[in-house]
């Protein structure tokens, strides 16, 4: 038997600063031995225990695509003890990882829908996973029309700005970007995403809405996915946790008897309505 | 081939030396010993510190196999390169000898949990797998103790879940072979008398005499059922209102198994372990995210939490009760919050249906 507390060993093979601030890098890992490349079978939406060895672990959701073969990467802010440090590593450091952990998006049961997804600031990486991911030519002819409206506070705040542009030049992707307030040189949306959901008005027709974001971002956005008559089993969230472990043993992301962990941490609205639990 | 039909056997209590003798050969050997006027489960290597005049161990035995601390797997840094090895001493065999029968049971829980969903606990099933359970049944049960109310059969002399079983006979012990390692064991220690008809029956009396003494009559049939709609119940503002979030309750509780996980560095000699620590969902950081959002941030809900995830997580996830009768929590609570009575206010709530559910602003 495998310890599951044994983390994969990695090296950093580039770091990508994502905004202005600094504080928010994507880092490009390649396995050090090539079965745990192979082993590391994932799908959109599932989350790796990024450890820095000596300092600890963290759960992050992966930000590539499983069609990105060679490589596997991780967007990841700047905010504790274990974050900061990954924050002062550099490329050829070992960074170890243990995953694919979670449910991850239902990519198989998203096939012939329409799909929707919607991302407000830093919560885009799975999602940039998951639009990479139905893009890709092997995949593409699996889903229908595909619409991303992503908010963010301000220009300088926009993940992944080169595969954006990449995705606003293709025909087959329709791509709203939004930032909260007017800047200078911004020629796309200004507002809030729930607004900006309800002004690019999608059809609850055979779809299925994705929303990632702050609290109070997909609060206002389910508000609007109700209105525009999307019921709770057609809006997917991924739920954010503090957890140690990743398997469902440490105890401290449950929601009732779910461990988001394990359980999740995609879950659909209907289930979330189900769920009695602190969170 | 070991018989199934074993017959019972006698340990005179001054036999216990050798008995620890002729297994601590072979075994860690754990059995209850007095630490600074507490009992506690302790690797016995000098045989007369094992004490099994006591009613139950402060801490539970669950610490043998699941410590406060421990390695998950080590590591050694050379430059940029790092080498991590896991651990190497989960083959030892283990005895836990004159542990009660509710904490015996706890191994049950324990085991159900770890062995549980896709990812397996490998450092507890393994030692479990390398432990052998002897049980002592609890003549004088606590006043605090429940065992007969729980889903289990729970009884001061159950003997489902150890390998061999003794009841504290006077100046003997009478040693019944459970299960065939049990069986294996006893075969080996041939020195050990048969017992006779009437030191059989003298157990029997023993194990009734017990049952009756325990005096608490705890109904759970229905508990998880009620506990699920009235998540909201003003019951839990009462109920956590003079807890003080010291964790007594969690730590000492034989099935609960929450941790938390740390890295400890040894910067001088390039090397370190990551480690993990029973961690308690009453202390305020438990579930605190780096945000400084917290889902569980008043008392409030991490009393609830504790209560639910015992009887009706426990049940929904895995068919069982998170409990197993003990009654430490409620023993060495400091403001004396007694579960017994959580239950019984929770059993006296009306079963509202999900529609009618109370909400609390």
């Amino acid at each position: 038997m495998l310890s599951p507390y044994i983390p994969m060993l990695t090296t950093i093979k580039s770091i990508v600063s994502e905004n202005e601030a600094n504080d928010i890098k994507t880092y490009e890992l390649v396995f050090k031995n090539k079965e745990d490349e192979e082993k590391f079978n994932y799908i959109p939406g599932q989350f790796g225990e990024v450890s820095l060895i000596g300092k600890g672990e963290c759960p992050i959701g992966i930000a590539s695509s499983p069609t990105e073969k060679g490589s596997i990467k991780f967007t990841i802010k700047k905010m504790g003890t274990v974050t900061s440090a990954i924050h002062n590593s550099e490329v050829g450091d070992t960074i170890g990882i243990r995953g694919p952990l979670g449910n991850g998006w239902p990519v198989e049961e998203l096939k012939g829908k329409n799909v929707i997804v919607i991302g407000g600031g830093f919560a885009f990486s799975t999602l940039r996973s998951l639009i990479y991911y139905m893009l890709h030519e092997d995949n593409r002819a699996d889903y229908k029309d595909i619409t991303v409206i992503y908010g963010n506070r301000d220009c300088s705040e926009i993940l992944y700005q080169e595969d954006l542009m990449e995705w606003e030049k293709r025909e087959d992707i329709d791509v709203a970007l939004t930032i909260d307030c007017a800047e200078e040189g911004w020629d796309g949306r200004v507002g809030f995403v729930a607004p900006i959901v309800e002004a690019v008005n999608p059809s609850p027709e055979n779809a299925v809405a994705i929303v990632c974001g702050p609290p109070i971002m997909i609060k206002t956005t389910e508000a609007v996915l109700d209105k525009l008559n999307f019921q709770p089993e057609q809006i997917l969230e991924s739920l954010e946790m503090r957890m140690k472990c990743g398997i469902g043993k440490c105890g401290r992301c449950n929601i009732g008897e779910k461990f988001v962990c394990v359980d999740g941490p995609v879950f659909s609205q209907a289930e979330l309505r189900e769920m009695h639990g602190d969170r | 081939m070991v018989s199934n039909k074993m017959k019972e056997r006698i340990l005179e209590k001054d036999q216990i030396k050798q008995f620890h003798e002729d297994l601590a050969r072979y075994y860690n050997f754990y059995a209850p010993t007095k630490v600074k006027g507490n009992f506690v489960f302790k690797k016995i290597t000098n045989p007369d510190d094992i004490d099994l005049n006591y009613l139950n161990s402060k801490t539970p035995p669950k610490e043998i196999l699941f410590p406060r601390m421990e390695t998950l797997f080590t590591y050694k840094m050379d430059g940029k390169e790092i080498e991590i090895e896991p651990r190497t001493d989960l083959e030892e065999k283990n005895i836990i000898f004159g542990i009660r029968p509710c904490d015996a049971y706890s191994f049950n829980l324990l085991e159900n949990f770890f062995n549980f969903g896709e990812f397996k606990d490998d450092i507890f099933l393994k030692k479990k797998e390398n432990t052998i359970i002897m049980g002592l049944g609890c003549n004088s049960p606590r006043s605090t103790c429940f065992c007969t109310s729980l889903d289990y059969n729970g009884h001061p002399h159950r003997k489902d879940d150890v390998d061999i079983f003794l009841t504290d006979l006077g100046e003997k012990y009478l040693v019944n072979p459970i299960s065939d390692k049990g069986k294996a064991i006893i075969d080996k220690l041939a020195w050990l008398s048969e017992a006779n008809e009437k030191e059989v029956q003298k157990a029997v009396e023993l194990s009734d005499e017990a049952e009756s003494q325990i005096s608490t009559e705890l109904d759970l049939e229905n508990t998880a059922d009620i506990l699920d709609p009235n998540f909201n119940h003003p019951l839990w503002g009462e109920v956590s209102e003079n807890c003080i979030g010291c964790g007594t309750c969690t730590f000492l509780c034989p099935t609960c198994t929450c941790f938390d996980v740390v890295d400890e560095v040894d910067q001088y000699n390039d090397k370190g372990k990551r480690v993990r620590l029973w961690d308690t969902c009453q202390f305020c950081q438990y579930s605190l995210e780096t945000s400084g959002h917290n889902p569980r941030n008043s008392k409030i809900e991490r009393c609830r939490n504790r209560v639910l995830h015992k009887f009706s997580y426990y049940p929904k996830n895995y068919n069982m009760i998170g409990c197993v009768g003990c009654g430490r929590c409620i023993q060495l609570c400091p403001v004396n919050n007694d579960l017994r009575e959580i239950i019984k206010k929770i059993n006296l709530i009306k079963n509202k249906s999900k529609k009618e559910e109370v909400t609390v602003a």
